[in-house]
C-alpha cells in the first residue's frame, strides 16, 4: 500500500506541474480549453493527495511499523485519537495533510468560479498549482512519508507526549486551514496582477477566503494558547515563542487587510496597498513555516525540525520575486487618484489601525529574527524572549485598541466637529467613568488600567452604533425593539459583525492584562494534612495517588480547596510519565470561573513520605480569553452568513453539467 | 485623538520601575536547560538549570545584591544568551529601536501622504468623466446591493 502512496504523491506533483503550465498558457495566450484542462489537472491532485493521505491515515491506525513515519510518530498503545492526530504531528505527514487542504481550497474556487472570473482563473489555477508544486516536490524529493525502514520496528517511537492532548487535535488543523487558505486571496491577487484586470473583482471574489482564512487563523492561535496554558504547565498561554510569532505575523497582517479593504471598497483608494498585504500575508505564511522547520531560531515548537529550511527560503524568495515583480509592473495602472477630505476621518483612522497592526507584525518579526542578526553581525547569540516582545506591543497594543473604538465612529470622509461630539460624547464619557470607577479600586496606574478603561470606551462605541442603529429602525419602521435588533444585524452583517468581533477583541484584550498585571503565584513543599495559600484561596495537600497503564504511569497530589472555610472544589494535579519516549508531562488542573482561574502544578514528589511542591496561579480573567474567541467566531459567523439575496441566487451553480468533459 | 492616545502611550511608559524582586529577576534570566522559557517560567522536574539558579538569586538578593548586580553575574557565567531580552546598549540597542522607529517612520509617511491627498483636490480638480464613470459604477454598484438586501 505505501508503495501506492508513493505512486499516488509522484502523479499528483506531475498533474500539478502540468496545471501550472496549462494555466499560464491558457491565460497567456487566453485558451480556455486549456484553463478547463488545468482545472481538470487540479481535480486529479486531489484526488491523488486525498489517496496518499488515506494510504497513511491506514497505515498508522493498522500500526504498520515498517513505515518510517508510522514508527516515528505513533505506537500500539498510542490512543487512536491521537493516531489521527499524529498524521499532522511530524513533519512528513504535515507536509502531505498540508498538501491534502491545499488542492481541496483549489477544488472549492473553482467550482465556485466555473462561471465567473474566467479571465482570472487561469491563473489562478496556476499560483494555487504552484504552491502544490513546492509542497509535492518536498514530499517526493525530499521527505517521504511513504518511506520503508530497512528493517520493520518492533514498536513505534509514540507521539510527542506533548502533542498528545485534545487541543493539539484541534489546533493544528485550524492554524493549517489559516495558513493554507492564505494561498487563495494570494492567487486571485497574483491573477489580477497577472492578467491584468485590477478592478475591485478579485478583492471581492475573496472576501469570504480572506474571512475565512482570518477566522481560522484567529481561532488557531487561541487553540494554541490553550494547549500552551494546559500542557506547558507554566502558569501561562502565550511565550512569545518564534512559532507562536509565526503564526501571529500573518494574523496581524492579514487584520490589517481586512480593515483597508472597506476603504478601497468605499472610496476606491489603496489598491496598490491592499495587493501588498495579501502577498505579506500569503509570505508570511510560507515564513512561518520556514522558522517551524528550520531549527535556525530555537523554539519550544521544534517537534518537526528539520532540513527543510532551505527549500522554504528559497520558494519564499521566488515568491516575493514573482509577487515583487507583477506589483512593480503594474503598479501605473494600479495607481489610482486618491482624495481624502480630512485627517478626522473613517479613511485615516485605518490608515492608521493598518499602521500599527502592520508595525506590531513588524516589531513581532524584528524581535524573531533579532537573535540571528546578532549571530551574523556580532558573532553572539542572545535572546529575545518574553520582556521585549511585551515592552515592545503593550503600548502598540493600546494605541490598536484605542484605534478601534474611533474607527467604527467617526464618519467617513469628513467628521465635522457635530459628528465628533455625537460619535464620542457617550463612549469617551464612559471610558472616563471607567477609569474614575478603577481609580477609586485602587487599580494601579499602568497597562492594566488603561486596557481596562480604553475597552470601556471601545465597546460605549459599539454598544452606542448597535442602540442608534435599532432606535432608527424602531422610529422609522415601527418594529419592536427585537426585531429591530435582529433586522440591523441582518442588513448589515458585514458591520455589525465586525463591531462583535470587536466586542471579543476586547474581552481578550482585558483578559491579557488582567492576567498579566495581576496573577498571584505561590510556591510551597507540603506534606499529607498541610495547607498553602494561594490568593483569596487555601489549599489543603490530602493525599498523593499514582496509577500506571500500557501507555503511560501518572502520580497525583489530592489538593482540596478551600474559600472563606468552606470546602469549594477538590484539584489534582498530575505528573505523567509516558513509557515509549520517556519523558514525564505535567497536567495541570484547574478550577477555572469567570473571575479566575485557580491553576495548580505539581512541581517535584516524594512517594515514601509523601513530601510534595506544589505551584499555584491565580490567574485573573483568563476565561475572558476563551470567552472573547467565542465571541469572534460567532461575530465571524454573522459576517460570512449568506445574505438572503444570496442563499436564493447562489452565485454559482453545483452541478450545473454545463462544463464540456476533457 | 490621536494626541491623546500617544500621550497616553508617553505616560505608560515613563512609568516608574518598581523595586526587584525574586520574580523580576527570573523573568530577565533564560532558562539554560533548552525549554527556551524564562526561569521563572520554567517548571521542568527538578530543572537541572532553572532550580539552581532561581535558588542563586534568592541567594544573591538576600545579600542585598541589586539586580544588575545579579544579572552581571550570570552573563559572565553564561554569555549573553541568558538574559530574556537584549540589553540597551551597542548592536542590541537597534532591537529595541528599530520596531518604534519603523512606526514612527510610517506615521509620519501617512500623515504625509494624507496631507498630500486632503489638499489634492484644491490643486487638481478630477477631470469630470471619470467622476461620472465612477458615480455611475458606484449607483450600479449600490443598486445591485440594494435588491440583494430587499
Amino acid at each position: 500500500m505505501a508503495e501506492l502512496g508513493r505512486l499516488a504523491v509522484c502523479l499528483a506533483l506531475l498533474f500539478a506541474a502540468y496545471g501550472v503550465l496549462a494555466g499560464l498558457l491558457g491565460g497567456i495566450r487566453r485558451r480556455a480549453h486549456l484553463a478547463r484542462s488545468a482545472e481538470h489537472a487540479a481535480y486529479a491532485v486531489l484526488a491523488l493527495v486525498v489517496i496518499a493521505t488515506v494510504i497513511l491515515l491506514r497505515a498508522l491506525l493498522r500500526h504498520d511499523f515498517t513505515l518510517e513515519y508510522v514508527a516515528a510518530y505513533s505506537s500500539s498503545t498510542l490512543p487512536t485519537q491521537y493516531t489521527v492526530a499524529a498524521l499532522w504531528g511530524g513533519q512528513k505527514g504535515s507536509l502531505l495533510f498540508w498538501s491534502l487542504l491545499l488542492t481541496l481550497f483549489t477544488t472549492v474556487v473553482q467550482v465556485q468560479n466555473r462561471e465567473r472570473n474566467r479571465a482570472l482563473m487561469p491563473y489562478v489555477t496556476a499560483t494555487l498549482m504552484c504552491v502544490a508544486v513546492f509542497f509535492l516536490s518536498l514530499l517526493v524529493f525530499v521527505t517521504d512519508p511513504f518511506e520503508r525502514l530497512p528493517v520493520a520496528a518492533r514498536e513505534g517511537a509514540d507521539l510527542n507526549p506533548l502533542l498528545q492532548n485534545y487541543w493539539m487535535m484541534i489546533h493544528p488543523p485550524s492554524l493549517y486551514t489559516g495558513y493554507v487558505s492564505a494561498s487563495v486571496p494570494f492567487a486571485f491577487a497574483i491573477a489580477a496582477l497577472a492578467s491584468g484586470q485590477l478592478g475591485d473583482q478579485w478583492m471581492r471574489s475573496v472576501r469570504r477566503w480572506a474571512l475565512f482564512s482570518w477566522a481560522f487563523l484567529s481561532l488557531g492561535n487561541l487553540l494554541g494558547a490553550r494547549w500552551a496554558y494546559e500542557v506547558l504547565g507554566w502558569g501561562g498561554y502565550w511565550a512569545w515563542d518564534p512559532v507562536e510569532n509565526a503564526a501571529f505575523m500573518p494574523w496581524l497582517v492579514s487584520t490589517a487587510y481586512l480593515h483597508s479593504v472597506m476603504i478601497q471598497e468605499k472610496r476606491d483608494m489603496l489598491r496598490i496597498w491592499n495587493m501588498v498585504l495579501v502577498l505579506l500575508t500569503f509570505a508570511l505564511t510560507i515564513f512561518g513555516t520556514f522558522l517551524t522547520r528550520s531549527g535556525v531560531i530555537s523554539s519550544v515548537h521544534s517537534f518537526t525540525q528539520s532540513g527543510l529550511g532551505p527549500f522554504f527560503i528559497g520558494f519564499l524568495l521566488f515568491v516575493l520575486l514573482v509577487a515583487g515583480g507583477l506589483l512593480a509592473y503594474r503598479l501605473p495602472e494600479l495607481r489610482t487618484p486618491a482624495v481624502m477630505e480630512s485627517f478626522l476621518s473613517r479613511e485615516a483612522a485605518f490608515l492608521f489601525n493598518n499602521l500599527v497592526l502592520v508595525g506590531i507584525a513588524f516589531a513581532v518579526f524584528w524581535g524573531t529574527v533579532f537573535p540571528v542578526l546578532s549571530e551574523w553581525v556580532r558573532g553572539v547569540k542572545i535572546t529575545v524572549g518574553p520582556p521585549f516582545f511585551n515592552r515592545v506591543n503593550a503600548p502598540l497594543g493600546l494605541v490598536l485598541l484605542f484605534l478601534a473604538g474611533v474607527g467604527p465612529a467617526i464618519a467617513w470622509r469628513r467628521a465635522s466637529p457635530r459628528n465628533l461630539r455625537r460619535a464620542f460624547t457617550g463612549p469617551v464619557g464612559a471610558g472616563l467613568a471607567a477609569a474614575a470607577a478603577l481609580a477609586v479600586a485602587r487599580v494601579p496606574l499602568g497597562y492594566a488600567f488603561a486596557t481596562f478603561a480604553l475597552g470601556v470606551f471601545v465597546l460605549g462605541t459599539i454598544v452606542q452604533e448597535f442602540w442608534r442603529g435599532m432606535r432608527a429602525r424602531q422610529a422609522m419602521l415601527h418594529e419592536s425593539a427585537p426585531r429591530a435588533l435582529g433586522r440591523l444585524v441582518g442588513k448589515n452583517r458585514r458591520r455589525y459583525g465586525g463591531y462583535l468581533i470587536h466586542v471579543g477583541v476586547v474581552s481578550i484584550f482585558v483578559a491579557i492584562a488582567a492576567s498579566n498585571a495581576f496573577r498571584i503565584e505561590a510556591q510551597e513543599t507540603l506534606k499529607p494534612g498541610d495547607e498553602m495559600a494561594a490568593g483569596k484561596f487555601r489549599l489543603r495537600y490530602e493525599r498523593i495517588t499514582s496509577d500506571e497503564n500500557a501507555h503511560l504511569s501518572r502520580v497525583a497530589a489530592e489538593v482540596s480547596v478551600w474559600r472563606g472555610g468552606k470546602r469549594i472544589a477538590t484539584l489534582a494535579p498530575e505528573k505523567r510519565f509516558y513509557k515509549k519516549p520517556q519523558q514525564p508531562t505535567t497536567e495541570v488542573a484547574m478550577r477555572s470561573t469567570l473571575t479566575e482561574d485557580l491553576y495548580l502544578v505539581l512541581g517535584s514528589y516524594d512517594p515514601p513520605t509523601g513530601l510534595v511542591t506544589l505551584q499555584a496561579y491565580v490567574n485573573p480573567l483568563v476565561s475572558w480569553l476563551w470567552l472573547g474567541g467565542v465571541i469572534m467566531a460567532g461575530g465571524t459567523l454573522v459576517t460570512m452568513w449568506p445574505s438572503a439575496a444570496e442563499r436564493r441566487a447562489p452565485a454559482f451553480e453545483l452541478g450545473a453539467g454545463r462544463v464540456p468533459a476533457g | 485623538m490621536r494626541g491623546a492616545g500617544l500621550a497616553l502611550v508617553a505616560l505608560l511608559l515613563a512609568l516608574p520601575a518598581r523595586a526587584a524582586t525574586q520574580q523580576e529577576v527570573e523573568e530577565s534570566l533564560t532558562c539554560q536547560c533548552g525549554c527556551g522559557l524564562t526561569v521563572h517560567a520554567c517548571n521542568h522536574l527538578q530543572c537541572p538549570s532553572g532550580e539552581p539558579m532561581k535558588q542563586e538569586i534568592a541567594e544573591r538578593l538576600a545579600r542585598g545584591e541589586d539586580v544588575d548586580t545579579i544579572l552581571a553575574a550570570f552573563r559572565t557565567r553564561y554569555g549573553e544568551k541568558v538574559l530574556s531580552a537584549p540589553t540597551f546598549r551597542g548592536f542590541n540597542w537597534l532591537a529595541w529601536v528599530t520596531p518604534f522607529a519603523a512606526i514612527l517612520a510610517g506615521a509620519l509617511g501617512v500623515s504625509l501622504v494624507i496631507r498630500r491627498w486632503v489638499r489634492a483636490p484644491a490643486t487638481a480638480p478630477p477631470a469630470p468623466p471619470p467622476v461620472a464613470e465612477e458615480l455611475r459604477r458606484r449607483l450600479a454598484r449600490e443598486l445591485e446591493d440594494m435588491d440583494r438586501e430587499t
